[in-house]
Formats: structure tokens, sequence, C-alpha cells
């Protein structure tokens, strides 16, 4: 079941929360909304569930080219999983799970065995089996968003909606939560959606991600894509750290910061301000000068704690820049605070204004 | 769940309130202090009352309940109760469904309207009715006209009994509901519930403990009030003569143990209504404290 979104607009007074959005998720697939709070994705999600009417004449929804913009929300068919779960408190894990089966009108109702295979399937299908009759207080945070994605699935929905669905866990269940959901839609191949702010997650889940700022798509693409082929400055920054230098190109040179452009790169060519994004990993670490793009430095923090040692560095004009290195390179160099370096960029991106190449 | 947690944190504050207490006489004087106040102003009235009422035995007692003015009087309070309680649960799940899931224009004037008949004194909002329904009222000489009497007749005394208490049931509710939000019913409306089925099992069981607050509330108030029935009763024995009207009738007439019987079960009810209010109340407060655990998680 794939979903269309054309042209929405959604405002809220004097705020524009979404500005003539389109997006198409491909039936099967995982999508993940990725963006900074405010961007507009919980506000698109919850258009798409029913939850909130886009502008009235802003634009369509469409699930398998079926029009449901004049659907009501409990007719659209969609499991929607929120961030705190929204569990029924005064109800049981079952008979959370079994609501949206009890709920129906008698003639779609299931018999009381049916809905009691049905709930333990659910429960089941999520690893909580032996929890059916807890309480929903009396459960853990990981266990009561499994009980929600039960309940969510319960319905058969052509749709999952997912909002923020990890955002209130630690970060050890997170982790392990968000692989389980990806290898449950592995098996199930329920079209979804799932909202976040965590790039880390929108990464490791999805299958494409979107990328959202101020109530527009900034780009869409596969999780490679995004990451490695940034369409602008926002997802740049966004996903992952960056160095930012601000610079210019003018007459054929570009300097950004430290760095000067080497002879043969294209922005060269280009005119105006601007600012060379590189990523820390991106930045080689050497003893030596090598090349023409390689700038001092001096190291100001070493953070040895994790898969890579991270710098802190500062250039003779005090910016501050970030690389990282591996362990078995860092020892090689044998860097301490105050050794004196020499920063050679592998890949930089430039994004000049109103000129992107 | 919460037990072990409690008296984990209990422990250490023996020492602590060591370390900070008063001297011995410090306290003794304070301790004496407060239950002389509580004597002399709570407990000495209670049995004064149930004192005067048996004064000269258990069957004058029974005699003066048996008397046919004072069963009027109870039948009377029991249908203004009766009538008030329902209306009041009509009205305040109605409010606070509104005024906590949902956001409009005049909400914030909707809910100081609602505390309204606490902000003025019962005698003025009996007066309004006796403006609004007296024989030189505005609806006064219309209804005369059809045979319908307000005043001085039960239809004033159920009326005003509901407008003081109004804001019971939604006081209790409204706080309760703005709390809960509203991502249960979103939940249960994408389940596919309907908007009654929505209310039924999901919000009203959430507000349970609130509502049976506010109707124990709303109850004591309904059978207690003075003020305002006063003044639109008239008065009128076995006819508008509430129980709170009637002890006062029957005091000013010197019939003590007729007056303290009837108002003995006056303080049986207040007393009921504080075994019950404390029962709802710890049940409310295990059910919120739940409702906490849940919302914290444990991330």
């Amino acid at each position: 079941m794939s979903i269309e979104v054309r042209h929405i607009t959604k405002t809220y007074g004097s705020f524009t929360a979404l500005r003539d959005v389109s997006l198409h998720v491909r039936g099967g697939e995982l999508m993940g909304l990725l963006g900074p709070s405010g961007s507009g994705k919980t506000t698109l999600l919850r258009i798409i569930a029913g939850l909130e009417e886009p502008d009235p004449g802003s634009g369509t929804i469409l699930f398998h080219d079926e029009d449901v913009a004049g659907r009501g929300v409990g007719q659209r068919r969609v499991g929607f999983v929120f961030q705190h779960y929204a569990l029924f408190r005064h109800m049981t894990v079952f008979e959370n799970v079994a609501f949206g089966l009890r709920v129906r009108p008698r003639e779609r109702r299931p018999s009381r065995s049916e809905i009691r295979d049905r709930v333990h399937a659910l429960l089941a299908l999520v690893q909580i089996d032996w929890l059916a009759d807890r309480y929903p207080s009396q459960l853990s945070g990981g266990q009561r968003q499994r009980v929600a994605l039960a309940r969510a699935l319960a319905v058969e929905p052509r749709v999952l909606l997912l909002d923020e669905p990890f955002g209130a866990l630690d970060a050890r269940v997170r982790q392990e939560l968000r692989r389980w959901l990806r290898r449950l839609h592995d098996e199930i191949h329920l079209t979804s959606v799932f909202v976040t702010h965590d790039q880390e997650e929108a990464l490791e889940v999805s299958d494409r991600i979107v990328v959202m700022n101020a109530g527009r798509i900034e780009q869409v693409g596969t999780p490679e894509e995004v990451f490695h082929h940034p369409a602008g400055e926002f997802v740049m920054h966004f996903l992952g750290n960056v160095n930012v230098f601000q610079g210019r190109a003018q007459d054929g040179r570009a300097f950004f910061g430290p760095i000067e452009l080497p002879a043969d790169s294209p922005y060269r060519s280009a005119a105006g301000q601007g600012r060379a994004f590189v990523r820390p990993h991106e930045l080689e670490v050497e003893l030596h000068p090598a090349g023409a793009e390689s700038f001092p430095a001096v190291v100001a923090h070493i953070h040895a704690a994790g898969a890579q040692v991270r710098l802190e560095l500062q250039t003779p004009a005090g910016e501050t820049v970030q690389a990282e290195l591996p362990h078995a390179r860092y020892r090689e160099l044998g860097l301490a605070r105050g050794t004196r370096v020499y920063l050679r960029p592998k890949t930089i991106k430039v994004f000049v204004d109103d000129y992107v190449i | 769940m919460s037990g072990p947690t409690t008296s984990r944190v209990l422990r250490p504050g023996a020492d602590w309130r060591r370390a900070t207490r008063e001297p011995a006489w410090v306290r003794r004087l304070l301790i004496a202090l407060a239950l002389g106040f509580l004597g002399l102003f709570l407990v000495m009235p209670l049995v004064v009352v149930f004192a005067q009422a048996l004064e000269r035995g258990p069957a004058a007692y029974l005699a003066a309940l048996a008397d046919p003015d004072t069963r009027a009087a109870v039948r009377l309070t029991l249908l203004a109760a009766a009538v008030a309680v329902p209306a009041n649960v009509v009205f305040g799940l109605a409010a606070a469904w509104a005024i906590g899931k949902f956001n409009f224009v005049g909400k914030s004037l909707l809910t100081t309207l609602i505390d309204l008949p606490f902000a003025v004194s019962p005698v003025i909002a009996g007066l309004v009715f006796v403006l609004l329904f007296g024989l030189h009222g505005w609806f006064g000489p219309w209804l005369d006209a059809r045979g319908v009497q307000v005043l001085f007749a039960v239809p004033g005394i159920v009326l005003a009994t509901v407008f003081v208490t109004v804001p019971f049931v939604a006081r209790e509710l409204i706080p309760l509901m703005e709390a809960q939000g509203h991502e249960e019913e979103e939940a249960a409306l994408l389940l596919g519930a309907s908007g009654w089925q929505t209310f039924r099992r999901v919000t009203l069981p959430n507000v349970k403990w609130g509502l049976l607050y506010g109707v124990i509330l709303c109850n004591a108030r309904a059978m207690g009030e003075f003020g305002a029935v006063s003044v639109v009763s008239g008065h009128i024995r076995g006819l508008t003569n509430t129980l709170p009207l009637h002890v006062e009738v029957l005091y000013n007439e010197y019939d003590f143990v007729g007056a303290f019987a009837a108002a003995s079960l006056l303080t049986l009810l207040a007393l009921l209504t504080l075994v019950a209010k404390s029962v709802v109340e710890a049940r409310a407060q295990a059910a919120t404290r739940a409702a906490d655990t849940l919302r914290e998680a444990d991330g």
C-alpha cells in the first residue's frame, strides 16, 4: 500500500508547519522522517493519519491511489504508535491490544475466541506474550512500546505510522528496539513511516529518509545518498558532525578559512560567498604538510573513549576544527595536547550562495 | 511497587528527624495547642449535637425523627440532591470534556464562570432566583399565568440547589482531564472506535475516581445547603423545608430534641461523606501514581 502526499500545506495561525509538501512512500517501504523539532515532521505524520486536517484546498493524501482526504481517522485503517505510547492505562495489555477488535460493529467483530487467538499471536510477534495480564504501569518503557505496536497492528492496518517511537527510551533499549523494529518490518513488509529527530536512528533503520526543515522537504533518499550526497547545507549540517569554513570563491581562486581549494577543483570557477563542509573523519591528520590544501593546527582536546579518537584542534586563526581518526593511527602519530599537526581534507563539499554545484 | 520505594526513602528520614527536632517542651506545647483547638472547635460540637439529640433518651430521639414534618424535610432534601447530583454529573462531564480536551474561544471565560457559584454568597444566589421567578420578576408573571409556581415551591429549591453545586464535578474533572491530555482518545479513534465508544471505554474510566469524588462533595453540599435555599423556600412546614431549614425552624421553636435529632442526620451525612471521600481519595491517588509511572516510563 503506497502513500502519496500531494501539495499539503498546514498553518497554525501565523505559523506555517508545512509548506506545499509532496512525498511518495512506496508500498512495503520503511521510511524515516528526519528533522529538528518544529520542522513539521510530526505534523505531516498526523496529517497522513487523519489526526490533523491539511489547510483547506491545499492538497490530497492518497493511499494506493485512493483519496482518503474525506475519510475520518477511524476509516483510514492506519496503525499509529505514539511517542508516549498512549496505552489505555485502565486496561491490561491484553485488553489494550484487543480494543481495536472489540469496538468493531457487531457484524464485523471477530468472535471472542478469535480475538483471543489474534491478540496472543500479536503479543507473541512482539515477544511479550507473558505480559498479557499486566497493566501498562507495571511495564518498562520498551515493553510498553511493544504493546503499543501490537495494538496498532491488531486492526490489520494498511500503513503503520510511528511518531518518535523510541524517543522516550534510554539509549540501550532504544538501539535494541530499533534493530528489532527493522527485523519486524522485514518480516511483515507493512508500509511504514516513522518520525525521528535522531539521525543515527534514521540512518540505521530506514529504507529511505526524508530530511525536513522548517516545513519543507530538503531531501529524499537512501541513507547512503543523504549522508554522502547531501542536497544542501541543512542536510550536510543535520546528518552527522561537520566542520564549516566560511569563505569565498573569486577570480579562479577559492579560500575557505585555512583551506585553499586545489587548482583542479570545479568550485574555483564559482564566484561569491560560501561555506566549505568537511566531515571530521575526512580530515587526514599528519605530522608534516602534504599538498596545497594541507593546513596547520594544534591539538586542543583528545577524546579517546570511543570507536574512534576524536580530536579538537585549533588553527592559527583561532578556528576550532574537529577530526576523527582510528586508534591505531592515533598511537602511530603519538599525539598529545599541544602537538602541532597538519590537516588535509580528503573530501570537501562547497556551497556557494545562490550557486550550488 | 511503590511500597519498598517509600520505606527506603523513609529510613534515612529517622536521622533527619532527630537532627531537626525541637526541645520536648516546645513539641508538647504545640501538640497540646493543636489538640485543644481540635477538641474545642471540632469534637465538642459533634458531641453536643448527639448529646442534645439523645438528651431525653433514644425513644424521644426516634419519635422526633418520625415527626411527619421532619420526614417531609428529609424527603425534600433527598429530592433536591437526587436532581442536583445527576445534573451536576452531566454538566460537569460535558464542561470538563470541552475544557480539558479541546481549544476554543472563550475557554478561560467558561472556566471562570463555572466558579461563579463558589464566588457569590449563597444568599445572593437565592435572591437572583427571586428576581427571576418572583411575582414581580422577569419570568414570574408569565409562569404564574400558566399556573407554574417556582418560588416558595419545590422547583425553586431544586433550582437553587443545582446552582450552588454547579462547580463541584467540573472542578474535579477539569484539571484531571487536562493532565491526561487527549492521546488515549486519539489512539482509540485511530483504532476505529466511535466518539461514544471512546468516551465510554477510555475517557470515563480514566476519570472515574475524580468523578466519584466530585459527586460525594456535590451531594454533601446539595443536602447541606442553607443560604440560597432559605431565600427561595418560603419555609412552609412539611412542604418547602429542607433538612437544614427544618433544623432552624425547630430550634427557633425551642424544640431542641427535634432540632438536634434532625441535625444529627446531617452530621451523620457529613461523617459518612468524610469516610467516603477519604476512601475515594486513596483510590484516586493510587490511580494517579500508576498514571505517573506510566508517563515517566523508564527512559
